[in-house]
C-alpha cells in the first residue's frame, strides 16, 4: 500500500475522530471540574479497552475474513449511511435549519446536572467514572466504527485509521486538558460537512469497484465525485434558505 | 447490559438517523447492483457514476422534503 492510500485512511480517520473526541471532552471535562479527575480517568480508561476489544474483534475479524470484493461493498454501503447522515446533518446546520452544535451549552448542562447529584466524600465516586465511561463509550463507538470502515482495505489501512484516531484523540484531550475548558473554537460543522462528503465520495468508489467496475484515474476518481456531493450540498443549502424563513430553527430530531 | 444498549442505540442512530434516506441509500445501492449485473462487463465501469447521480438526487430531493416539513411546521 502506498503513502497517499495510507494518508487516505489515516487522515479521514483524524479528522472525524477527532470531532468525537471533542464531544467526549466536553463530558469527561464537566465530570473533572465537578467532581474531580480520578473517576472520570478510570472511567475513559475503561472505556478506551472496550473500544480496544471492539476494534481488534471487529476490525480484524472483517479485514482478514471477508472477501475482498464483498468487504468493498460492506464497508462502502456502511460508508455511504454514515458520511450522507452527517453531509445532511450539517447542511441543515448550515442552512440555519438546526442550531449549531454547542459544547458550552451542553457542557454547563452537564456541569449543573453532576452538581445537582451530589459528591460523596468518601470511597470512589462511582457516578463520575460511569457519567465518563458512558460518553467516551458512546462517542468512542462511533470512532470505532470510523476506524473499521477506513481500515477495511487491508492491515496497512486499518493501522493507518488506528495511528488517525489515536493521533486526534491525543490532540484533543491534549488540548483539552490544557484549556480545561470545552473546546467551542473547533469548527465543529464544517469538519462533519467535510468529513460527510468524504465518507460519501468513498463510500461510492468502494462500492463500486466491489461490483467489479474500474474508475478512469482509479483513486483520483474521488475528487470528482467528492465534487459532485459538495455541489448538491451547495445547491440544498441555498435552496432551504430560500424556503425558509431566517430563524426557522427546530430541533435535530425533528428532521 | 444499558451500556450495550446504548452502543447499538449509537451504531443504530450512526446509520439510520433519518429513515427515508437510509432506505434511498440501500434502494439506490440495489439498483446499481442490478444495473452492474444487467450490464455485464461492457457498461460495469459507468454504474458508479449511476450511483453518484442517483445519490446527488437523493440528498437534494431528502433535504427538500425536510425543508418543506419544517416550513408546514412553522406556517
Amino acid at each position: 500500500m502506498d503513502a497517499g492510500a495510507l494518508a487516505a485512511a489515516a487522515l479521514p480517520s483524524f479528522i472525524a475522530s477527532a470531532v468525537e473526541f471533542v464531544e467526549a471532552t466536553t463530558i469527561i471535562l464537566a465530570v473533572g471540574v465537578t467532581r474531580g479527575w480520578r473517576a472520570p480517568l478510570y472511567g475513559t480508561i475503561a472505556a478506551a479497552l472496550t473500544l480496544a476489544v471492539i476494534i481488534a474483534t471487529l476490525g480484524v475479524t472483517i479485514v482478514s475474513v471477508v472477501p475482498e470484493h464483498a468487504l468493498k461493498m460492506f464497508v462502502g454501503a456502511l460508508l455511504l449511511l454514515f458520511g450522507l447522515r452527517w453531509l445532511r446533518k450539517a447542511i441543515l446546520r448550515f442552512a440555519g435549519i438546526v442550531a449549531l452544535h454547542d459544547e458550552e451549552r451542553i457542557y454547563l448542562k452537564e456541569v449543573a446536572e453532576l452538581r445537582a447529584q451530589g459528591l460523596e466524600r468518601t470511597g470512589f465516586d462511582r457516578i463520575g467514572a460511569l457519567v465518563a465511561y458512558k460518553a467516551v463509550l458512546l462517542e468512542g463507538t462511533e470512532v470505532a466504527f470510523i476506524v473499521i470502515a477506513f481500515g477495511a482495505g487491508g492491515a496497512s489501512a486499518l493501522n493507518a485509521a488506528v495511528v488517525g484516531a489515536i493521533a486526534a484523540g491525543i490532540l484533543v484531550i491534549a488540548l483539552g486538558a490544557a484549556l480545561r475548558k470545552p473546546l467551542t473554537m473547533v469548527p465543529e460543522n464544517w469538519m462533519k460537512f467535510g468529513v460527510g462528503a468524504i465518507l460519501s465520495a468513498f463510500g461510492v468508489f468502494w462500492f463500486a469497484e466491489g461490483l467489479g467496475a474500474e474508475w478512469p484515474g482509479d483513486a483520483l476518481s474521488v475528487l470528482a465525485i467528492l465534487a459532485a456531493f459538495l455541489a448538491a450540498s451547495w445547491i440544498s443549502v441555498r435552496m432551504l434558505r430560500a424556503m425558509l424563513p431566517d430563524g426557522a430553527e427546530v430541533a435535530a430530531r425533528s428532521v | 447490559m444499558s451500556s450495550l444498549k446504548a452502543v447499538w442505540e449509537t451504531v443504530w442512530g450512526l446509520l439510520v438517523d433519518d429513515g427515508s434516506l437510509a432506505i434511498g441509500i440501500v434502494v439506490a445501492l440495489g439498483m446499481t447492483w442490478l444495473a452492474a449485473i444487467a450490464l455485464g462487463d461492457a457498461g460495469r465501469d459507468q454504474v458508479g457514476w449511476l450511483l453518484v447521480a442517483m445519490l446527488v438526487v437523493l440528498v437534494v430531493v431528502n433535504l427538500r422534503a425536510a425543508g418543506g416539513s419544517v416550513r408546514r411546521r412553522i406556517s
